[in-house]
């Protein structure tokens, strides 16, 4: 259940690039070549976390995105975030993963040959092409005329960026803030649900919960992760 | 406080003020996740596992003391009326606080079914409650979020809960299967989600609710592709966690594994939670640019409607029925969405508020039907149920009419009220969809029925499969027969919705009365009784369903109150 | 007792719950008592507020009781409010006077089947529809009872749906009384579109400001609707098989309830009515038609049922040509004298079919006046007063409606007056071939469908047997209203008459036909003149028929071909010949557009459960197409907004 708090730090981290995307037309040649370096980084680490084969190889792609993004961060001239991206994700998160690929097995493959739809693969480049191209067309035509506040380099106004994000955290996104919590709570209990075994004793009236072929939903098999 | 011991640092910081805080505003919140954490310490404190009886009593506890809370903020709210508070991140209105209602009936609801589904199942302590509590907290967020970040913060809280609940009864393996597929299609909306919120932050500059309003009245851009761009991609998000179609292919999957009762809390709290937000983001800020969102929710609706109805309609499972049939419900709430203004939005209040009764009561007696093991699904399971246990069926009965919109259930009212919204904004061609997919969804509530009506086949529980196949060839005969009911009412319905009258409800639900008369009547001949197959009734599940059936009932005969309820929630919201 | 209105529909309400949750556990017989028991108390209350109605001013005799607000959704505000006038109160009174008497007669009749409870459950929701239909101070209201009587009827049409028979007349029914059902819709609709209100009293107070041609579309609409329900050219083919239904079940729907429900409908819209010239003759026309062709087919039916259904049928023509004609106090008269003749011919005929084990066919009766005393007796006065002979109820009524037509469309009178004598005809056509004659019944002995009720008798031996008393009670009661039932409105006689009762209700809408004493008269020694002549006539060739058989069949073979003609031509009475246009509409085109929009919604949802394969990445798929399906709108927002 980690991973689920985990998805939710990306994607706020997600944001952030948006964001900062959006005012980087006032920086300087070397921050555009930087910026375009790192986001290569980042989306070609995406891309081959989703490719990879090998749940290893997915996993150093990963890092090679979080690498990207604390990149991003910098060029933002926000050293704190890009250091907590790199310890925290890097660091911590990554190793995890790594440590349960390990655990669980690093030799699994899953028959990914098996196609239910026919024209699924093609159809879904096709789409995330499109897709893709609609963001583009709407970013690219539309009129900049964004109320968002300047904030290419420091933080405004006097102080260091990590007391005005301390600020902030307890002023603006108190509320968020605390909620987050909420999450903590939620994994350690998941995690406690999810640890659960079955008995041993098999149940005479359930004849799947012995022999755990399930997949009992939908039409097909279906075996994902 | 000394902060001066601490680190050497603090007296370098700059001094600020932290934002005052209404504790009145978010007290339900605070209770649900109080209670939460209380049953987390309670349960760890005593030695053995925690007692089902003792997590049961302090969720009981937890859900009254949330619905004491948020009625007091209705009467607070109402005496001084509506604010913004905690810096910007929550708006304490009437529409929040209906929400805190809502969530708090669905969550005192599923405690009362979850226990005997716990003490049957099996299926271990008090975590089930903890885990509800939390979700249920989330959806509260998500209603009195007045910030893009803390919708998404609680549509986390809510959803990551409910993948693990899903996940909750281990001995199925179902149960998991629908909890990592719901966990991984839920992950990737959220990321769209996030992505549209940061669209929107690029084009408005905030994240908040009221400074993106005030941003988008002050400056008015031509073709503001990222703005709809950043539309686009939340009302994915928000499609996803109502089950709008094309998002909602999960949920059939993901309704027929999780345990029941937690199915029945996913249909109530997840749409309660998703539909606030939903309202208060589009409806209320961006209100401004309903040409743009309002024909995308036109079409999820249409699709919602018809797919929901349509495929309803070949499912023999009674709980990936009732998730159609949730599509197809989402879908009408849609359409108080669509109308976007006062009406729609107490209209789909109201909706989302009785359903929540009906759709619990509906999976207390699903759950209870399921016998242990919680597989007991199939429609032939309800056959002959009338006789076995007259009540339990008179009330699933009664449920499920006020599902497909009988008179004198709240349901009709519901449905009533979000076509009459629908025809005043003049989307004349949606309202007639509802109500022929109303008369549609009407055949396959009432298929329900009249197997619970029909005699028993002579089926015992498993090794038998001829009779019991005999049987669902009997209730498909039977649907056949009634067909020719169903749609000669809609079809008489249709132009009559088109014709531009308002409340075309009544249209739908009038060949549903019939229909149901008709295939009464056509049953087989009976069959040998099926003795000995009645299934026990848990006193607090039985309580529950009595709640909703007299809910239902009672505000269905006598509607005003409710309906003034959800009025009085939008007056103190727009 | 005005406060008390709404105890009226309350009680059998409440009669229906107590059904509901202990009818299993009252059993037969006494479930049927508690079920009488609750209409015989909303009878006793009806009369109750009825004397207090008395009591109030006529000016101004109508009470309005709101329980409480339905629909409070903004421009739609409808109030559960039920309001009594002369008009509503007559119907309340006949209603729950009638439904008692059945419900009593019931008892006895059903005993012993096993879905006893059920019944009676079905008997007292009926009676509660009705009630709210009638009492209901709005459009929609009265629509609700409108549906719920529907439903019961189906409900009580088929209920021995073992039978194939009784379950397709359900459904034939159903699909008859939709069609009508749909005017009723687009009527309220219109209404709420023009006027902004479903209250009676404020529609008809904004009459003036919807203009004559909405005024006649939503009256025309209206009539749709009561022609379902009431029977008329062309949706009359349901009334007929209805007959599938328990006896009393029939009595019910065409003595008290249900079919009446139209004629009241168009009663109450009289101030539509009136400012609609035009749908005022359509509804004449269609009456006086009706009438005529009924009782055509009414005279030559060998079910004994089938007859009285389509008497009723050429009955109701009367009452909607009396509506027509703007003397609503007429078809009111009429419809309490048919409530009486009808009930008592029903209840007759279930007695008599009671006493031969379920045997209805005419073929197979006769000479039962000697087995049958009470019975014959009884039936003799409904017979006669059908017939319109003097001085029983229906001469008074029925030359009331006739009057009316000769003065407002005397063409109408014609086909009314022909119609008349057919009544006559085929109503003691019937009478004959029951009770007079030979023992016919001697040879064909039933074939034992259900003939195991009352006490198994012998089915070779036992003659016919007379009914228990809780069949026979009614049926004296409703022989002594149908034989003095004239006193309710004498043409010489203004004071305390139902004209005098009704007339506020009407006030200037009702026709005054403004007749000379002497041209009453005439009308009226025309009227009896044709009675006679329709008894006299039918009773010699049928009376006789048994007696020489072979003398007749000249005739009876004439008779037949009208028979088909009118089969051919009309409806599908449930002859050996199916009619042509009923068959056509009813098989080909309704049945065929039902399956294929079933087949349809089939077929679609095949297609599309072929995606939900249960992939997570198939619904990842599904999700990109739609977000792509919204990028792409937004694309096009950028250029086309």
């Amino acid at each position: 259940m980690k991973l689920a708090a985990t998805t939710l730090m990306v994607h706020s981290t997600l944001a952030a690039v948006s964001a900062t995307g959006v005012t980087v037309t006032r920086a300087s040649t070397v921050d555009v070549v930087t910026f375009v370096i790192a986001a290569a980084a980042v989306l070609i680490g995406a891309v081959g976390v989703v490719l990879a084969r090998h749940p290893v190889h997915a996993a150093l792609m990963l890092v090679m995105t979080l690498f990207g993004i604390a990149v991003l961060f910098l060029l933002q001239r926000d050293d704190f975030l890009a250091a907590i991206q790199v310890i925290v994700y890097a660091g911590a998160v990554v190793v995890l993963f790594l440590f349960v690929i390990m655990f669980l097995g690093v030799d699994r493959e899953e028959n990914i040959r098996f196609e239910p739809l026919r024209g699924q693969r093609p159809l879904a480049v096709l789409l995330i092409a499109l897709g893709t191209a609609g963001v583009l067309v709407l970013g690219l035509v539309s009129h900049w005329a964004t109320g968002a506040p300047e904030v290419a380099g420091a933080a405004n106004g006097p102080g260091s960026n990590v007391a005005k994000l301390g600020k902030s955290v307890f002023t603006t996104y108190l509320f968020p803030f605390e909620v987050t919590s909420a999450l903590l709570v939620i994994a350690v209990v998941a995690a406690v649900v999810l640890a659960r075994r079955p008995p041993a004793t098999p149940d005479p009236d359930d004849p799947d919960a012995a022999s755990g072929d399930g997949n009992v939903i939908g039409e097909e098999q279906e075996v994902v992760g | 406080m000394s902060p001066s011991l601490l680190l050497g640092v603090a007296a370098a910081t700059p001094r600020f003020r932290t934002p005052h805080i209404d504790y009145l505003s978010i007290l339900p919140i605070l209770i649900m996740m109080g209670g939460a954490v209380a049953i987390v310490v309670v349960s760890s404190l005593v030695r053995r596992q925690l007692r089902t009886g003792v997590g049961t009593l302090l969720a009981i506890v937890t859900s009254l003391a949330a619905l004491g809370a948020s009625l007091t903020q209705w009467a607070d709210v109402a005496d001084h009326g509506a604010k913004v508070t905690i810096a910007g991140a929550v708006a304490y209105d009437g529409f929040s606080v209906f929400i805190q209602v809502t969530v708090s009936i669905a969550m005192l609801l599923t405690v009362l079914v979850g226990d005997g589904y716990l003490r049957r199942e099996d299926v271990g302590g008090p975590e089930l409650y903890v885990l509800a509590l939390l979700s249920a907290s989330g959806a509260m967020v998500m209603g009195s979020a007045n910030d893009l970040i803390v919708i998404f913060l609680g549509l986390e809280i809510m959803s990551i809960a409910l993948y693990v609940l899903a996940a909750f009864n281990h001995r199925r393996t179902e149960s998991g299967e629908a909890a990592l597929k719901y966990f991984i299609l839920g992950s990737f909306s959220s990321a769209i989600f996030v992505y549209g919120i940061a669209l929107v932050y690029g084009a408005t500059g905030s994240t908040n609710l009221p400074e993106i309003a005030d941003y988008l009245s002050k400056n008015v851009v031509a073709s503001n592709g990222v703005l709809l761009a950043g539309l686009a991609l939340l009302l994915v998000g928000f499609g996803f966690k109502i089950a709008a179609v094309p998002f909602h292919m999960w949920s059939p999957d993901v309704y027929q594994g999780a345990p029941s009762p937690v199915t029945g809390f996913m249909a109530a709290v997840a749409k309660a939670g998703a539909f606030a937000a939903l309202l208060r983001v589009f409806v209320s800020s961006f209100g401004a640019e309903r040409a743009d969102w309002q024909p995308i929710v036109w079409a999820l609706a249409i699709l919602s409607l018809v797919v929901g109805a349509v495929l309803a309609l070949s499912q023999r499972d009674v709980k990936r029925m009732l998730a159609y049939s949730s599509i197809n419900q989402a879908g009408f709430i849609l359409l108080g969405v669509q109308a976007a203004d006062g009406r729609g939005v107490a209209a789909s209040l109201y909706y989302v508020f009785v359903y929540t009764f009906m759709i619990i009561g509906t999976f207390a007696v699903v759950t209870v039907l399921a016998r242990t093991g919680d597989r007991g699904h199939d429609l032939s399971e309800y056959r002959g149920l009338a006789k076995r246990q007259p009540l339990l069926a008179g009330a699933l009965a009664i449920l499920l009419l006020a599902q497909a919109g009988v008179p004198f259930t709240t349901g009709f009212l519901a449905k009533f009220q979000v076509v009459a919204a629908a025809v005043d904004a003049h989307s004349y061609a949606l309202a007639a969809v509802a109500m022929a997919s109303g008369a549609i969804a009407a055949f396959f509530y009432l298929r329900v029925a009249i197997a619970m009506y029909s005699p028993a086949g002579a089926s015992g529980d498993d090794a038998s499969h001829e009779p019991a196949g005999a049987a669902g060839a009997g209730v498909g005969g039977e649907a056949g027969s009634a067909g020719s009911g169903s749609p000669a009412g809609s079809g008489m319905a249709d132009p009559v919705g088109a014709a531009g009258g308002r409340g075309g409800a009544v249209g739908v639900a009038a060949p549903g009365v019939a229909m149901l008369s008709l295939q009464v009547l056509t049953d087989e001949a009976p069959s040998p009784e099926v003795a000995g197959r009645t299934v026990p009734v848990p006193a607090l599940a039985a309580t529950a369903l009595g709640l909703a059936v007299a809910f239902t009932v009672v505000f269905g005969i006598v509607p005003a109150p409710i309906v003034d309820f959800a009025h009085r929630a939008t007056l103190l919201f727009l | 007792m005005l406060h008390v209105t709404a105890l009226i529909i309350l009680l059998p309400l409440v009669g229906f719950a107590v059904q509901l949750f202990f009818g299993r556990r009252l059993a037969d017989p006494l479930a049927g008592a508690v079920a009488t028991i609750f209409v015989a108390a909303s009878f006793v209350v009806a009369v109750g507020v009825f004397v207090d109605l008395l009591g109030v001013h006529a000016a101004v005799r109508s009470f309005t009781q709101v329980l409480w607000t339905w629909l409070p959704v903004g421009g739609l505000h409808v109030d559960i409010g039920f309001t009594v006038d002369p008009l509503s109160m007559t119907m309340v009174l006949f209603v729950t006077g009638i439904s008692a008497l059945i419900h009593l007669y019931s008892i006895s009749y059903m005993r012993g089947d096993k879905d006893f409870p059920k019944f009676f459950l079905y008997l007292n929701l009926f009676v509660a529809s009705m009630l709210i239909l009638v009492l209901a101070d709005n459009l929609l209201l009265t629509f609700v009872g409108w549906e719920g009587v529907g439903t019961c009827s189906y409900w009580l049409i088929s209920f021995w749906f073992t039978r194939d028979s009784a379950a397709s007349a359900g459904k034939k029914a159903f699909v008859y009384n939709r069609i009508g059902d749909a005017g009723f819709l687009v009527a309220m609709f219109l209404t709420f579109e023009k006027v902004g209100s479903l209250n009676y009293s404020v529609i008809f107070s904004h009459l003036h400001e919807i203009g004559s041609g909405n005024i006649t579309a939503i009256a025309l609409l209206l009539f749709v609707g009561a022609v379902g329900k009431s029977a008329q050219i062309p949706l009359f083919p349901w009334l007929a098989d209805a007959m599938e239904g328990p006896t009393p079940v029939s009595a019910l729907i065409h003595a008290a309830t249900m079919v009446t429900a139209g004629v009241y409908l168009m009663c109450r819209i009289n101030p539509l009515l009136h400012a609609a010239p035009d749908a005022s003759l359509t509804v004449a026309s269609v009456g006086a038609a009706t009438a005529l062709v009924a009782g055509t087919i009414a005279a030559t039916q060998q079910d004994i049922k089938k007859v009285l259904a389509f008497s009723t049928v050429s009955q109701l023509g009367y009452m909607m040509l009396a509506v027509g004609t703007g003397a609503y106090e007429a078809a009111i008269f009429l419809m309490i004298a048919h409530a009486f003749y009808k009930g008592l011919l029903f209840l007759g005929a279930g007695s008599v079919i009671h006493g031969l084990h379920d045997n209805q066919d005419l073929k197979r009766m006769g000479n039962l006046r000697r087995y049958m005393k009470l019975t014959f007796w009884t039936f003799l006065v409904a017979t006669l007063a059908i017939a319109a002979v003097p001085p029983l109820v229906g001469f008074w009524a029925k030359g009331d409606v006739l009057d009316a037509a000769y003065a407002r469309y005397p063409v109408l009178w014609v086909v009314g007056i022909i119609a008349a004598l057919f009544t006559a005809y085929y109503i003691t056509r019937l009478t004959a071939l029951a009770f007079f004659g030979e023992d016919r019944w001697r040879d064909h002995r039933p074939h034992g469908v259900g003939s195991d009720v009352a006490g198994g008798h012998d089915a070779a031996a036992g003659p016919p047997h007379e009914s228990p008393w809780p069949m026979t009670v009614p049926l004296v009661v409703l022989a002594a209203c149908a034989f003095f039932g004239g006193v309710l409105s004498l043409p010489w006689y203004a004071k305390g008459t139902l004209l005098q009762w009704v007339d506020p209700v009407f006030g200037a809408n009702l026709y005054n036909a403004h007749q000379s004493a002497g041209m009453l008269w005439t009308l009226g020694v025309v009227d009896a003149v044709v009675a006679v002549i329709g008894v006299t006539v039918a009773y010699r060739i049928w009376a006789t028929r048994s007696e020489h058989p072979q003398l007749e069949p000249a005739f009876l073979q004439k008779a037949w071909y009208i028979n088909e003609a009118f089969d051919f031509a009309i409806g599908r009475p449930g002859t050996r010949l199916a009619a042509f246009t009923a068959t056509v509409v009813d098989n080909r085109v309704i049945d065929g557009a039902v399956n294929g929009v079933a087949a349809l919604v089939r077929g679609t949802g095949g297609a599309l459960r072929r995606v939900q394969s249960g992939y997570v990445r198939n619904y990842a798929l599904a999700i990109t197409v739609g977000i792509v399906a919204l990028l792409g709108f937004m694309v096009t927002r950028l250029w086309w907004s």
